[in-house]
């Protein structure tokens, strides 16, 4: 933020003094940002932040290695031998008891450790693992499983999340877009060409004063038809009418009016989800409710940690960073159809309380 | 959640029939559902139930693990009795050496309990973790997307309720959330207004100064955006839900969202006038016939404040700001800068316009100092008025180009409007306690009406609206304050009741706020159980509060960034709602 600040602090300083140089500099960096906040550009900014995120963390807590349990194992070690030396007589119960007792003592240690982030397989901190952390932080999943230890490392993650909260959000809203601009032409394109001509004839937006009427026969008609086909053309009838600007009215039938079903989306939800759970078992040895419990968890950004990637997989050294990278994969792009599919879902609940609206309004016309 | 469409329903019910009282009703119903506190209430029940569930569900499975813990002990404790009989000679290396390998095994029995099955690590005389407020507590967690982790669901079960459960509840959470930052963001408004303008006036001058800087810059920054503006407005729209899609943004909702869009693109309407609105308004074909109605109403209201003012203004002269000055003149400069490029074949309509406004103003400088003693503000500032004055003129004279008249008509309505919501404020600053109430009230309703879902809203609702709400905003700096000395507090709290360390309160209250949610700091109730309670409390309340200060800063954010992208030309056209999260 600050450096995109001070350049266009630069640029518009040096643009004032208007000379040739500077103002070829000025426009080279004002085409940079522009094509940084472009929609490529933006992906490659989130992946530089967040690489450039790993390698500060890396830096910042690489260097802090687990305390080992081997210490206190060891004195627990040494302890129960000095007991079961020195008690000559070996009475079962009793000794049971004690070593009982001092087992007891281990275990809050172990616990203790494990709650400092002491894992069965120490993998924390590679530069794999702060990568997946600092992904982790800017998409406020947080699980948790890698937390900064160093008090640097805390204050480094707050100033990291204030600057990469809102980067992820750009990207998130820029390829929600995108992807929802897509999938609604693929959409009109394939699903609802065989009524390419029923919305034609609705084409030309109804006037201002019998919208209601308008819409509501409309509604009549398509009704018959019934399914998915209702809402879209409804649709087709009802934005005619708030904004007679219509952006992309460049032919006579706009996809970009079409509204998706909700089921659609919600399908398209369930199925990345569950594509993903069938993925992330075969991938990590999860069941396969674990693995669409651990997408869901993850994709809708609660982020327990109870189950973390390559949690499994890092045994088998070779395919880590690819686990690592498939999985940062499959969040960036499952939260940016996730906010497609939001975005989707809106436009068609507006659109079907409009209609609730205008058929209310309708009915209240009629009464009268 | 929409008072004007209940408002017309309750018109129209009056005159109705059976079917329609009961539709009637219905309405209510859902209106009163989706009100506030019944919002708060299905939450919070939401809540209650989830708790229900959950310790129901994981309860048993949990007291079955912590058995397993201790007879995954007894077992090892065995194994050690079963290794000392067996060893003939008790030689310290060979049995320590035995009793390390035991216990090794023993600790990661222990850490695969504690990462698969979920054991907290506490046995199993102790208290559960699922207990009613536990389960509570994690039902918050859940629906507020926090997901601490420090308990989760083990059974099968208990995942796929969670699933639905989070699938129901984050929806409602968030419109809850937005419902209550929306409550606080305009009672804080009313509160900030009202206490910047009665206890203090050196603060609000210099804030409304900074503010005026802020607003004067925008007809200069609007000055060459095009019809196309219209279509700015539909794609940040939707870009702008998009971005709500996740994440905390989330936070505050849709309508909120999409409402201070409104807000904005009202204001662009209102700021650039010249060189936007003739190529917007041309589509309506009534022009000529709707522009000098509008024009008379402004122009008696105009003089109808002006009288107000002169009443007003000599005791209270001192204390005007001196941006007035800005705000009077400036516009002529825009119209001069933005016209040329944009629509040259109007540019001697708008030359004779503004030869006519510095006339007029140049008499009534005179008259004005001749009739009142006023002083160098009070002159400056009634240059807002010459203008509206000096409309009558230019139009009688020219009565030939109908078409030119009727562009420089709108322009003219539009400069009235403008110099009219600027005025308003103005005036408000002045007579500090009754004003304020006005003003905020105002924008309450304001606000209110934009909850309503209505398509067939004309331009000059959004710019007066727009006007009235640039006008009041809350410093970014005064809710940047607010939630970082809300993060301290929590901090400070927390230290107190957790025994942290106060730094590590404060990143817990950040990593919370935030929803991350790491979980390495959760709260134990070390300090008895009201501590969860509190701060499930504490987390609500704080989400919320940003949710307001999002609400409060937002604008004037996206107004900021705008305005610097724009300084720099990356936004043209349509680039412009690719900043405004930044």
């Amino acid at each position: 933020m600050e450096r995109q600040a001070s350049r266009r602090w630069r640029g518009s300083y040096r643009r004032r003094r208007k000379k040739p140089w500077a103002e070829r500099l000025a426009d080279w960096t004002r085409n940079f940002i522009a094509f940084l906040f472009s929609n490529v550009g933006i992906v490659c900014l989130v992946v530089g932040y967040a690489v450039a995120g790993a390698a500060i963390f890396y830096y910042i807590e690489g260097e802090m290695c687990q305390k080992t349990l081997n210490v206190t194992r060891n004195e627990i070690a040494d302890k129960l031998w000095n007991y079961t030396s020195r008690v000559n007589i070996f009475s079962e119960q009793q000794w049971k008891l004690q070593v009982d007792i001092m087992l007891k003592e281990y275990q809050k240690d172990v616990v203790k450790e494990a709650k400092n982030g002491y894992k069965v397989k120490s993998m924390e901190w590679t530069y794999a693992g702060a990568f997946l952390y600092s992904l982790t932080v800017i998409t406020t999943i947080g699980y948790g499983n890698i937390s900064p230890r160093t008090a640097w490392g805390k204050v480094a993650t707050i100033i990291y999340a204030i600057a990469g909260m809102p980067l992820f959000l750009l990207y998130l809203s820029n390829i929600g877009d995108i992807l929802a601009r897509s999938f609604k032409w693929t959409y009109a394109r394939c699903c609802l060409c065989r009524c390419r001509r029923k919305p034609r004839r609705f084409e030309p937006p109804p006037p201002r004063t019998n919208v209601a009427p308008a819409g509501r026969d409309q509604w009549q008609m398509v009704k018959i038809h019934g399914g998915e086909l209702e809402t879209s053309s409804i649709e087709q009838g009802s934005s005619g009418d708030d904004d007679e600007g219509d952006e992309e009215s460049e032919g006579s039938y706009d996809p970009q009016n079409v509204t998706v079903p909700i089921t659609l989306c919600l399908t398209i939800m369930a199925g990345y989800v569950c594509g993903g759970g069938m993925l992330f078992s075969m991938w990590e040895g999860w069941g396969f409710l674990e693995s669409s419990y651990f997408c869901f968890i993850s994709l809708s950004t609660i982020g327990f940690g109870d189950y973390v990637p390559s949690d499994e997989i890092y045994s088998s050294k070779g395919i880590s960073e690819f686990s690592f990278l498939f999985c940062s994969l499959y969040l960036m792009l499952g939260m940016a159809m996730i906010a497609m599919c939001f975005n989707l879902m809106q436009e068609e609940v507006i659109a079907k309380w409009r209609t609730l609206i205008r058929t209310l309004r309708h009915i209240f016309r009629c009464d009268r | 959640m929409s008072s004007r469409m209940e408002m017309q329903m309750m018109n129209e019910v009056q005159e109705s029939s059976k079917c329609v009282k009961v539709l009637y009703m219905i309405w209510k119903f859902f209106a009163c559902v989706f009100s506030h506190v019944t919002l708060i209430s299905l939450v919070v029940a939401y809540c209650l139930l989830g708790g229900l569930a959950f310790q129901a569900l994981e309860a048993p499975n949990e007291i079955k693990v912590r058995e397993s813990i201790s007879l995954l002990r007894t077992n090892v404790t065995g194994e050690l009795w079963k290794m000392t009989l067996e060893c003939n000679v008790l030689d310290q290396e060979n049995w320590t050496r035995e009793a390390r390998g035991q216990l090794e095994t023993f600790e990661k029995d222990l850490l695969q309990k504690m990462e698969r099955e979920g054991w907290d690590g506490s046995e199993p005389e102790a208290e559960l973790q699922w207990t009613f407020p536990g389960a509570l507590f994690y039902s918050i967690i859940v629906i507020t997307t926090i997901g601490y982790g420090h308990i989760a669901p083990r059974t099968a079960f208990g995942k796929v309720v969670t699933i639905f459960y989070a699938i129901l509840g984050i929806p409602l959470m968030l419109l809850c959330l937005s419902s209550i930052g929306d409550v606080m963001a305009s009672s804080f408004r009313f509160l900030y207004w009202k206490i910047c303008c009665y206890v203090c006036t050196k603060p609000p001058r210099r804030r409304r100064g900074r503010n005026a800087r802020g607003t004067i810059r925008q007809p200069g920054r609007y000055s060459n955006r095009t019809a196309s503006l219209r279509r700015s407005v539909r794609v940040s729209q939707r870009s702008a839900d998009s971005a709500l899609g996740l994440s905390e943004s989330v936070g505050r909702s849709s309508y909120s969202d999409m409402d201070y869009r409104y807000h904005l693109e009202g204001m662009d309407l209102a700021t650039d006038f010249p060189s936007t609105r003739p190529s917007t308004m041309s589509r309506y074909s009534d022009i000529p016939v709707s522009s000098p109605k509008v024009k008379g109403g402004r122009l008696t209201t105009g003089t109808a404040s002006l009288d107000r003012k002169v009443a007003v203004d000599p005791t209270e002269a001192n204390r005007m700001p001196v941006y007035f000055n800005k705000y009077a003149l400036d516009p002529e400069d825009e119209t001069q800068n933005g016209q040329p490029s944009k629509v040259g074949s109007r540019k001697p309509d708008n030359l004779n316009v503004r030869d006519t406004v510095d006339e007029a103003s140049r008499t009534n400088r005179a008259c004005g100092t001749g009739s009142l003693p006023r002083n160098h503000h009070l002159a400056v500032e009634s240059s807002n008025f010459r203008r509206q004055f000096s409309q009558p003129p230019p139009e009688i004279r020219e009565p030939q180009a109908s078409i030119s008249t009727d562009v420089d008509s709108m322009k003219r309505s539009m400069r009235m409007r403008r110099a009219q919501s600027y005025y308003g404020p103005g005036r408000h600053q002045r007579h500090a306690s009754p004003s304020t109430r006005y003003v905020s009230s105002i924008g309450y309703a304001v606000h209110r009406q934009n909850y309503v879902d209505d398509f067939d809203v004309d331009y000059d609702y959004y710019a007066d609206d727009g006007a009235l709400q640039v006008l009041k905003p809350v410093p970014i700096w005064l809710c940047v304050f607010l939630v970082v000395s809300y993060i301290f507090g929590g901090g400070f709290l927390f230290s107190t009741w957790e025994q942290w360390a106060f730094f590590d309160s404060a990143y817990f209250c950040f990593i919370t706020l935030t929803t991350i949610g790491f979980g390495d700091f959760v709260p134990q109730g070390l300090a008895g159980k009201g501590s969860i309670a509190l701060c499930s409390l504490y987390l609500l309340f704080g989400i919320s509060l940003l949710a307001m200060s999002f609400n409060l800063v937002q604008e004037e954010v996206i107004n900021n960034v705008k305005s610097l992208a724009k300084s720099l030309g990356i936004i043209k056209d349509e680039e412009g709602e690719e900043d405004e999260d930044d």
